[in-house]
């Protein structure tokens, strides 16, 4: 179904507003434009693409349910990241995984990163443990705070924000290159 | 770079959508479970106005409504107008007999006649 000329001038406000009142091609038109943000996310946070997918079309549809409690304060994207994030962490503490003290295996990512190759978040993200891509997407890919998100997960605030320092850590060194090689890309360009 | 600048520059990362090739069949995807739920649903408040329907068609039968109603036709054809005015209003008298009062009956009637108005509108709606 493509979407109507009425609904892809309108604000996300206004077009959640129409959902509200059950208009679906209004809510159509919001999938549209947020869909790649939420499958984007819950794949940093590391679910398999098919997975992503799935919890993303869930996370839609549990926002379709609950359009009424959308009030506009927030940004759209960012209410259904938050949906969506929380149903990824609840599946993935059912699979009992919360429990494994995995490392990351740094050495299958190449442990030396050329400047020249740009690695973009979504390889950096690998670089992380399962755990720091999961505290770290929470807090700066679905916007929670440490508190909310060692309460999505079930952990001590102090693990979430041990978690995010090293990912964190982790992300400054794998994207510094890159910004790097962009600035010696942009020199060589001037010359 | 400091650390506010880093984590700005994360920040931005992440708000920034990555390209999907399926983004459109990924919106058909969520649009026909939508869809799907939503006929389910339809469904399921049609089956229940329908049994709503024959619960309400059987007390009516059963109050013996429809015989009176009948009784007033049949001497309708016969009477002169004022005559049917009269059994008319004889037969609304007789709706005292009936378990539940007349002003109940025809409030029944008007709210039927809205709920009617409501489907026949979302019907349009839908269709």
């Amino acid at each position: 179904m493509a979407p109507s000329r009425a609904v892809t001038g309108l604000h996300d406000v206004e077009l959640a507003a129409l959902a509200a009142a059950g208009d679906r091609a209004a809510f159509g038109e919001l999938v549209r434009r947020h869909g790649s943000a939420v499958r984007g996310l819950l794949r940093r946070m590391g679910a398999q693409a098919s997975t992503a997918d799935d919890i993303a079309q869930d996370a839609f549809l549990t926002a379709f349910e609950r359009i009424a409690e959308f009030r506009g304060e927030g940004a759209f994207a960012a209410w259904v990241k938050r949906i969506a994030a929380r149903l990824y962490v609840r599946r993935w503490r059912k699979d009992s995984r919360m429990t494994e003290e995995v490392e990351a295996d740094d050495e299958g990512h190449g442990g030396e990163i050329s400047a020249a190759r740009r690695i973009d978040l979504d390889e950096a993200m690998k670089s992380l443990s399962e755990q720091e891509r999961l505290c770290v997407s929470l807090c700066y890919g679905a916007g929670l705070s440490h508190a909310e998100a060692a309460e999505t997960i079930g952990a001590p605030l102090g693990t979430v924000k041990s978690h995010v320092k090293r990912g964190l850590d982790k992300l400054r060194l794998r994207l510094a290159p890159a910004e790097g090689a962009g600035r010696d890309a942009e020199r060589q360009g001037h010359v | 770079m400091s650390d506010l600048e880093f984590e700005t520059r994360l920040d931005r990362l992440f708000a920034e959508p990555p390209y999907f090739e399926d983004a459109e069949g990924f919106a058909r995807k969520v649009e026909s479970r939508l869809e799907r739920g939503w006929s389910i649903r339809r469904l399921f408040i049609g089956a229940a106005g329908v049994v709503a329907g024959l619960f309400g068609a059987s007390q009516l039968m059963g109050a013996g409504i429809f015989l009176k109603a009948a009784g007033v036709e049949a001497s309708e054809q016969a009477s002169m107008a004022g005559k049917v005015w009269h059994q008319v209003v004889s037969a609304s008298s007789n709706m005292g007999a009936l378990p539940v009062s007349p002003e109940v009956l025809w409030m029944t009637a008007a709210l039927g006649v809205t709920a009617l108005g409501f489907a026949i509108t979302r019907a349009t709606q839908e269709f």
